[in-house]
């Protein structure tokens, strides 16, 4: 009897663990960077996610050239010269949320994700803060976080060096639903 | 008992590791659906030496574009006593283009060479797609020309010999980043032969080819290559015509699209160029020619929605 209960209870928990995997494909990831002549900004809501709240593992990725910016010559200057979106066609994180969060109830949890952040083809080790939102059932992230170009080997010439800046900052706010196979 | 227990940690330490290679395959399942995009800047601007590439301006963006043929650099007309042709200039055309919408664009221009005046259209019918299922841009071209003054043509009795026509359909492909090529098929009309002279047909037909290979993201080298199907021009005793072949480096500085070249042909426009290019690039009639293309952003000023 005993073990019986054990073996449900193991049961039990492979099913929890089954459900615990939060997807979202339509991510909004923007990035902004001040700059003297003209501020750049462009927004994209083609990030996809997978948190599994069993392990804290998230991974992200967005679609460089699915950002889009107001001029079409940032956007393409953008994808051919800066982040050579034809090589580098994603930007990545994949890390894990080490806070654990009780998703069954409301609240606003602070939480830092630590991994590897793959942008231009390059790997940076990062923790980047963010907060995870649980309202009625839904789980929600969102972080803002500063990117160095200089860490992703993403070079400005010195004949434009002013009209850009040398660090972008990035918000994404995600809407995760359960996934379901 | 322990055997159980072992049995346990066992079961929920292969659910935890099966769940995370699971975030990787939904993760990889989720990306493999993402839309393909079109290709970009399969060329930086929408003029090479020769030919129009299938690149149109943007929506409310104005391209600005100076053209320049010097003469020759050698021979009779060239060396040292006209800076190598630099003393000189064959055709100088200055042109805007503008975007209606971003696949469709008008465009103006005025060369030297003949005094032609030229009003055209540009409209982007395929773009090429990231997953190839769009393997090659087509873009068409058409433009009517005016000749406003009588510079080599004098016969000008009726005021509609004064119009010639070009149409265009231009096939490019993006192969890699670096390397781009085009292939145009064309049409030219002259409701009056040009060069007037007999036996030269009022219309014909032409293929142009050009290619880009980028050495780095800012600097490529373009050739640039046009035949006239022509029998007029291919058989003549009395005049020789050439076809016309350009080479060329490209500069992309931001706004700025130079290109600096060398090449045969002595006009800018494709009405002239393929109508009437009598110089060879043997004997040192070919000359250094220069592409000036700055778009102009005419939308309004980006006003930041950041927090």
């Amino acid at each position: 009897m005993k073990y019986l209960l054990m073996l449900l209870t193991c049961f039990a928990t492979a099913k929890q663990v089954g459900q615990a995997i939060y997807v979202c494909k339509n991510a909004n990831v923007s990035l902004y960077s001040k700059a003297p002549i003209e501020d750049i900004e462009a927004k994209t809501a083609k990030g996809t996610s997978v948190y599994n709240a069993a392990t804290g593992d998230i991974n992200f990725s967005v679609p460089i050239r699915s950002f889009k910016f107001d001029k079409a010559l940032m956007e393409e200057h953008f994808n051919e010269n800066y982040m050579e979106s034809e090589k580098y066609p994603q930007a990545s994180f994949k890390g894990k949320i080490s806070n654990a969060i009780n998703l069954s109830g409301d609240g606003i949890y602070p939480v830092s994700a630590t991994g590897i952040l793959e942008v231009h083809g390059v790997k940076q080790n990062r923790t980047i803060p963010g907060t995870i939102t649980v309202h009625n059932g839904t789980v929600s992230m969102a972080a803002d976080f500063i990117v160095k170009c200089a860490d992703h080997h993403i070079t400005i010439p010195t004949l434009v060096f002013h009209n850009i800046a040398e660090t972008i900052r990035i918000q994404m706010a995600a809407n995760y639903e359960i996934y379901k196979k | 008992m322990k055997k159980y227990l072992f049995l346990f940690t066992f079961l929920i330490a292969g659910q935890i590791a099966r769940a995370q290679t699971a975030a990787d395959s939904i993760m990889n399942a989720l990306n493999a659906t993402t839309k393909p995009e079109p290709v970009m800047a399969t060329f930086k601007s929408t003029w090479l030496i020769l030919s129009q590439t299938t690149e149109t301006v943007k929506k409310n963006n104005l391209n600005f574009l100076v053209v320049h043929r010097f003469g020759d650099i050698g021979g009779p007309n060239g060396g040292g006593q006209t800076f190598f042709g630099l003393d000189a200039s064959t055709d100088i055309y200055i042109g805007f283009e503008y975007g209606l919408t971003d696949n469709f664009n008008i465009d103006f221009g005025r060369s030297k060479f003949e005094q032609l005046i030229d009003l055209g259209f540009k409209y982007a019918l395929l773009r090429q797609k990231s997953d190839d299922s769009t393997p090659f841009a087509l873009t068409l071209i058409g433009k009517a020309g005016l000749k406003p003054y009588k510079v080599n043509t004098n016969v000008f009795y009726e005021y509609s010999n004064r119009f010639s026509y070009f149409a265009q359909a231009v096939i490019a492909r993006k192969f890699s980043p670096a390397f781009s090529l085009q292939i145009a098929p064309g049409f030219v009309r002259n409701n009056l032969p040009f060069p007037y002279l007999p036996g030269s047909e009022k219309q014909f037909f032409s293929l142009s080819g050009a290619a880009r290979l980028k050495l780095t993201k800012r600097f490529g080298v373009v050739v640039d290559y046009s035949h006239p199907f022509s029998d007029f021009r291919k058989n003549n005793s009395s005049i020789n015509f050439y076809d016309p072949l350009g080479l060329g480096i490209e500069i992309e500085t931001g706004g700025h699209v130079f290109t600096i070249n060398f090449t045969n042909a002595k006009a800018i426009s494709q009405i002239n160029y393929l109508s009437d290019t009598e110089s060879k690039w043997a004997g040192g009639q070919f000359r250094i020619g220069f592409t000036i293309s700055r778009i102009f952003d005419l939308n309004p000023r980006h006003k930041s929605t950041w927090k």
